[in-house]
């Protein structure tokens, strides 16, 4: 990806901030900081990161702006997104 | 007007061909940028003959009579009488359309098949390593082992590592002395040598190490356990281990026929299991003005996609098919069967999982749940099962999982998954999430 022309993005990860590309999904950017987990799963609490990257299995859902459910891979960071993982 | 469903390959030839012809067309595409998921985008693309892309993007893009909408998400079709209906999500809301015709070129995207650990942050699939590296600029790990089987591994180890990315080797499962079970496909496919030859310069100049006959069948977040595997998949014992982070595994793809499904354009089983569109020599479907190309009528890469899309567009425009273009579908669809034949998935990988392996990710459900809800509650198909393991109804509506569900419940009750079967739980009734809200705001009229 060409990243040298595109704008910093901040957001922030469970209360604590980043800094992503615009244009990036949730789920590189954090994984660009070497972030391992999105979520832990309901009844295991088992840690889980991406799994298909491109919306088909639902393994990255995130809370975005207090919306659950929302594609990590798909949705893109916005400035001042407040993303939390979900339960 | 013409509607297409999809800008890869086959999506892409077809509005070229429209565009062309001066042909009213929509394009309604779910992702931000065009190219589908294997080219994704201009800038990012590389690969063999991956070039072409540009040209598409510019006919398709630059035309007057191409309406190219990013971002449209069909998540429900009607056919009613001469028209078909769209409905989609855009920018938020629900919006509808009304076309005469439609292009269906829906993809298709990675199989797995699970393995001790798979469900553990750095298992994905090679399209989620793919779309990290060419739609997000991210590599996926520190270090990255690419396995599982078929030519798509080839691509994805090789842009990983042209992108600077710490590839550990390529494991196949498959020998490639299989190929020569097809003859006549290699003969009639000389291009494709050229393309192999393509890679094979590169995993030379990335020194990458390609293992035939073994699968990844374990992964602990740090080590992957490698197997020799029969070509059934069946572990032969002489197990490896390999420190790496990422273990990017797939095994073929899954057509996505949920739209053409809704829309009732008949399916069939396919060679190698996976439920694809009935289509004619013009790739029109059994439903009027529908026609269907690419990975929904058989999975066979970007070349084929791209004379089915051009094919249909013709037909769709009442234009004349030339020979020139029919016989490359032909011989491309020989190459296909040939893909088919030598890359194979068996049902061996269900000696390697383990009793607590979760099959359904989304539900949690463990094998030996799934197992259970055979032996002792005595469910015969996967509808059964799911009705008392919840597997396949959790958030990617079985998408990852039924599949393997289906397999193993054959496997366990000793029959084989009935071709209704494998189309029942391919389908579904929706395509696209959609939240009661939007929906309940109502259609804004295109």
């Amino acid at each position: 990806m060409s990243t040298s022309a595109k704008r910093e993005v901040t957001f922030t990860f469970n209360g604590e901030t980043f800094k992503g590309v615009e244009g990036q999904s949730i789920a590189a950017a954090l994984m660009a900081t070497g972030v391992r987990e999105l979520r832990k799963t309901r009844f295991d609490e088992e840690p889980r990161l991406i799994f298909c990257g491109i919306g088909i299995c639902f393994d990255c859902v995130v809370v975005v702006n207090g919306v659950a459910n929302q594609r990590a891979c798909l949705v893109e960071i916005a400035e001042g997104a407040k993303i939390e993982s979900q339960k | 007007m013409i509607g297409i469903i999809g800008a890869g390959p086959a999506g892409l030839a077809a509005a070229k061909v429209a565009a062309e012809a001066g042909a009213e067309v929509i394009v309604l595409d779910s992702a931000p940028r065009p190219g589908g998921q294997y080219w994704r985008h201009r800038d990012d693309v590389q690969g063999y003959k991956s070039h072409r892309a540009g040209g598409y993007f510019d006919s398709v893009i630059g035309s007057k009579s191409v309406t190219y909408m990013h971002g449209a998400q069909v998540w429900s079709a009607v056919r009613s009488k001469g028209s078909i209906t769209l409905n989609y999500l855009h920018e938020g809301s629900e919006k509808t359309i009304t076309v005469e015709k439609l292009i269906l070129t829906t993809g298709a995207y990675d199989r797995s098949i699970p393995f001790a650990g798979w469900e553990l942050p750095g298992s994905m699939t090679p399209g989620a390593a793919q779309a990290l590296l060419k739609g997000h600029g991210v590599i996926a790990g520190k270090k990255i082992l690419v396995s599982g089987t078929g030519p798509f591994l080839l691509p994805v180890a090789v842009g990983l590592s042209e992108a600077g990315a710490d590839v550990l080797g390529i494991v196949e499962a498959h020998s490639p002395l299989r190929w020569l079970r097809s003859p006549l496909a290699l003969i009639l496919n000389p291009q494709k040598a050229l393309e192999l030859l393509y890679y094979l310069r590169k995993i030379r100049k990335y020194s990458l190490k390609v293992s035939f006959g073994r699968a990844v069948i374990g992964f602990n977040g740090k080590t992957a356990t490698l197997s020799k595997v029969k070509s059934n998949l069946e572990s032969k014992g002489e197990v490896t281990q390999i420190g790496c982070d990422v273990v990017a595994a797939g095994w073929g793809f899954n057509p996505d026929v949920t739209l053409g499904g809704i829309l009732g354009c008949d399916q069939r089983v396919d060679r190698d299991g996976s439920v694809i569109f009935k289509v004619d020599k013009n790739q029109h479907s059994s439903a009027a003005n529908i026609w269907i190309a690419g990975e929904a009528t058989g999975i066979g890469g970007a070349d084929l996609a791209l004379a089915e899309g051009e094919i249909a567009a013709r037909s769709a425009l009442n234009d004349s098919i030339p020979f020139s273009l029919k016989f490359k579908r032909f011989r491309l669809q020989l190459f296909a069967t040939a893909l088919q034949r030598s890359y194979t998935v068996g049902n061996g990988w269900q000696g390697w999982i383990k009793p607590e392996t979760k099959i359904c990710r989304c539900e949690e459900v463990s094998h030996a749940e799934i197992c259970q809800s055979v032996t002792e509650l005595s469910a015969q198909d996967s509808r059964t099962s799911k009705l008392f393991t919840r597997a396949g109804m959790g958030l990617c509506q079985g998408r990852v999982c039924s599949r393997n569900v289906s397999e193993i419940i054959a496997g366990e009750s000793g029959c084989k998954v009935t071709d209704q079967e494998r189309i029942s739980y391919s389908n579904r009734p929706i395509a696209a999430p959609i939240s009661l809200g939007v929906l309940a705001d109502g259609i804004n009229p295109q």
